[in-house]
């Protein structure tokens, strides 16, 4: 019965989002789910309490954004139910990802349901070749002078290694065409949500330095420039200091590389799961 | 008492400290006494001020740390963050860590004299707020303490060990204390957090050396009761109004005041229809019954979760050409009032920060609403976001200077509303909030004239601050930031003339007090104690 029931609520959400039959729809639900007693409208209700509750970081579909996409049978930190739940209601140490309060117990539970169905579905289609997309990381992209991919490069601008696991391929085609539109953010629950690669750009007696904001105070800017140096400044010495918000360091690829080119880097990027 | 009087002997043969049990009297000096801060606003009147001046504009660079006091493991989860404020009497400092204990401290090194840590349960509620808690009440040779799961202790103030106990109320329904007990003469004041779990809540005095209940005061009535004609139906049994934050007194005009929060549900005001009072007001009360003598409501029917839990101020002075007792009040819905205090007359609003709901407060105090700025289904911008432009952290009042210092949050929120039903001990909240962009955000310690609301200046802080401040007579104001930073800023111009990076964040209150003839200023960084002082 519950698989029935989750088998309807796909075939109402999962197609009306994804365009899919329901034949293409593999559901793996344990048995003694603590899911199992949900109806379809449980779902379409823990389905509304996402969009307004999760839709911010992880996407209206569950796709990602600032946060990790949730389109994915395992979750990292929720590799069951109950774990999921506590998820929601607890949020991840360490991370951007902040625990609901807010939340009653009744929708903790019909939105960790409605992100079960988000994991049933297929993954997406690679665009492109994802070995042609190795090399061009390698060489003509040079995306190693700013990127640590498994231990290698220069760490610049963000950790690669699981990318895949945390971007879907629209994201990822954007950061690599045009990075100035949508920057990495980090949750701060004290600051709020936060710019993770902010440009600055810092004139002080010594010089001009520009580059990637690592932290700052009321009283001292941290900087990494491109070179990987950091500098820390006093802001009561600087001649200015300015915030280029919406602009990237990184040189956006849509000239260099060939749309087919772009398709390939975005299905390597597609692989990086953390697995090598 | 064998503990405390052995302490004694050891204070006196090295330091020569006068010590005597703090007495109701000594409550009422509390406010001239540098030496010691006796109350959680340091005074009846909530002026969170030093009258000390030895560190003052000219040395405040050279301030260092004297000693530092890092909290202990507690078993409860959840309960890393700080937000208390410590007492000393007598050369002892009294704090509490959260979730709910109490450490007594030699104030001249730090040094532990005694911990005592109640038997809380993992599994206790705590519906929308942290596990923390603000701090003690002291009185006579004991010291008070409000648990997390809604109960008060007494303990001895010497060893720790527990004199009487009371269940305030049931935790199993929301109900749930964080504040500083406010002491009064022979009684125990005390104020529920809970709304958020749609409580009807109160405020409860305690014979201070039995523990029976003296009175108790809803602050939400019922049918039939004054200001019952603002509910509808049965929504006043679910109503909110918590007292989460300590009060003021004033002796002479014998009034307790104390603050009120937001109705439940918090964001679906269809729910619950009319003006909702006494909820998001300020109470004037009787301190030996508990009898209402006037209310006066900040935000009628609110539906953005602007608690008026905010300290209420008690100034004396010069307004507008007469004499008068006011109580000045920064409210996290972005205005500043000033209320008479022995009427409960309105005499100003003014806002201190940016905000977008209302047009202004007119002649009554009822805030000039904008259309459209409730939440929606949909989600509604609008500024300040639901934790205010400030909130429980304490503003700081020079009386010298006549100026009211509050730390401000600067942010926005979208606001959703939901349907939501009562269930007992459930989260009761009827929609949500996502707060806007944190780079768009920030925060400042701003400087107010105290009798008109007039903007002096402002210190802008990286992000909107959880920590209050304290001004002291050597024209200073300290205040801290989510950063970590601790600060002394220059009281005429808002300058930074020393700062300290504490190495974590600070969500608490600078205290102030004098050991030895020196003069320390205290503030908690993550869970560690620092004290401060020029030598």
């Amino acid at each position: 019965m519950v698989r029935k029931s989750l088998l309807v609520t796909l075939s109402k959400v999962g197609y009306l989002l994804w365009g899919l039959s329901l034949s293409h729809v593999a559901v793996a639900q344990d048995a003694g789910s603590v899911f199992n007693d949900l109806s379809e409208d449980d779902i379409l209700i823990g389905q509304s309490v996402f969009q307004v509750q999760c839709a911010r970081c992880h996407g209206m579909l569950g796709e990602g954004g600032e946060g990790p996409s949730l389109t994915r049978p395992q979750l990292t930190h929720a590799s069951d139910d109950s774990q999921l739940m506590s998820v929601i209601r607890n949020g991840i140490a360490g991370t951007g990802m902040p625990g609901s309060w807010q939340m009653s117990e009744p929708h903790v539970l019909r939105t960790a349901a409605y992100v079960r169905t988000l994991g049933m579905l297929p993954p997406e289609l690679m665009p492109g070749d994802s070995l042609s997309g190795a090399s061009i990381y390698a060489s003509k992209g040079n995306c190693a002078s700013c990127h640590i991919l498994n231990g290698e490069g220069k760490g610049v601008g963000p950790e690669l290694s699981t990318v895949g696991l945390r971007r879907n391929a629209e994201y990822l085609r954007q950061s690599v065409i045009n990075p100035d539109l949508d920057q990495p953010k980090v949750v701060s629950r004290r600051a709020g949500t936060l710019n993770a690669f902010l440009t600055v750009r810092i004139v002080s007696e010594l010089g001009v330095y520009e580059g990637l904001r690592i932290n700052e105070d009321e009283f001292s800017v941290q900087m990494r420039d491109l070179n990987g140096r950091i500098y820390s400044f006093e802001k009561s010495k600087l001649s200015s200091y300015e915030k280029a918000f919406g602009h990237s360091l990184m040189p956006g690829y849509g000239a260099a590389l060939t749309e087919g080119e772009v398709n390939d880097v975005v299905s390597y990027l597609m692989t990086l799961k953390g697995e090598n | 008492m064998k503990g405390l009087t052995n302490l004694l002997l050891l204070l006196l043969a090295t330091s020569q400290l006068a010590i005597a049990q703090t007495q109701y009297q000594d409550l009422l000096a509390d406010e001239q006494n540098g030496d010691d801060w006796l109350s959680y606003s340091g005074g009846y009147k909530s002026h969170r001020f030093s009258p000390l001046n030895q560190v003052n504009t000219d040395n405040v660079d050279q301030l260092k740390v004297i000693w530092a006091y890092q909290m202990q493991a507690t078993g409860v989860s959840g309960s890393g963050l700080q937000e208390t404020t410590p007492v000393v009497a007598d050369g002892i400092m009294y704090l509490t860590e959260s979730p709910s204990s109490v450490t007594a401290l030699d104030a001249r090194t730090g040094r532990l004299l005694w911990h005592w840590a109640p038997d809380i349960s993992n599994e206790v509620l705590n519906i929308g707020f942290p596990r923390i808690n603000r701090g003690v009440a002291i009185l006579d040779e004991t010291v008070y303490v409000a648990t997390l799961d809604a109960r008060l202790f007494a303990l001895d103030a010497g060893t720790g060990a527990v004199r009487w106990e009371v269940d305030v109320a049931d935790n199993s329904l929301g109900f749930s204390l964080t504040l500083a007990p406010l002491a009064l003469d022979g009684k125990i004041i005390v104020g529920v957090s809970g709304a958020e779990a749609g409580v009807r809540a109160f405020i409860d005095a305690y014979d201070s050396a039995t523990g029976e209940l003296i009175w108790r005061t809803y602050t939400v009535p019922a049918p039939g009761e004054p200001g019952s004609e603002t509910w509808q139906g049965d929504d006043w049994q679910t109503g909110g109004g918590s007292t989460w934050l300590t009060g003021s007194f004033d002796a002479e005009l014998d009034t307790l005041y104390w603050t009120t929060g937001n109705p439940a549900p918090d964001w679906n005001g269809d729910l619950r229809p009319g003006d909702n009072l006494f909820t998001c007001s300020v109470l004037a009360l009787d301190p030996d019954t508990g009898e209402m003598r006037w209310h006066f409501q900040y935000t009628p029917h609110d539906t953005h979760d602007w608690d008026a839990n905010q300290i209420p101020v008690l100034v004396d002075g010069e307004f507008e050409g007469q004499q008068r007792k006011l109580l000045a009040l920064a409210n996290r819905n972005a205005f500043y009032y000033l209320i008479d205090r022995e009427t409960g007359e309105f005499l100003l609003g003014e806002a201190y920060s940016y905000q977008t709901w209302a047009e202004g407060i007119d002649d009554n105090g009822r805030p000039i609403v904008i259309p459209n700025t409730e939440p929606t289904r949909e989600g509604n911008i609008v500024w300040p976001s639901l934790q205010g432009a400030t909130n429980w952290f304490s503003p700081s009042y020079n009386p010298l200077t006549e100026q009211f210092f509050v730390s401000n949050r600067r942010m926005g929120a979208k606001y959703y509303k939901s349907d939501v039903e009562y269930e007992p001990g459930k989260p009761f909240l009827g929609g949500g909030e996502q707060a806007l962009d944190g780079d768009d955000a920030s925060g400042a310690i701003v400087a107010l004239d105290v009798m008109s609301g007039k903007f002096q200046w402002e210190f802008i802080l990286q992000s909107p601050p959880w920590s209050g401040v304290m001004a002291t007579s050597g024209g200073l104001v300290f205040g801290a930031s989510n950063e970590g930073s601790f600060f002394a800023l220059d009281g005429q111009t808002g300058n930074a003339l020393w700062n300290f990076n504490s190495g974590a964040h600070i969500r608490t209150n600078p205290m102030g007090f004098a050991v030895d003839g020196q003069q320390r200023v205290a503030v908690i960084g993550g869970r560690t104690l620092f004290v401060f002082g020029l030598e």
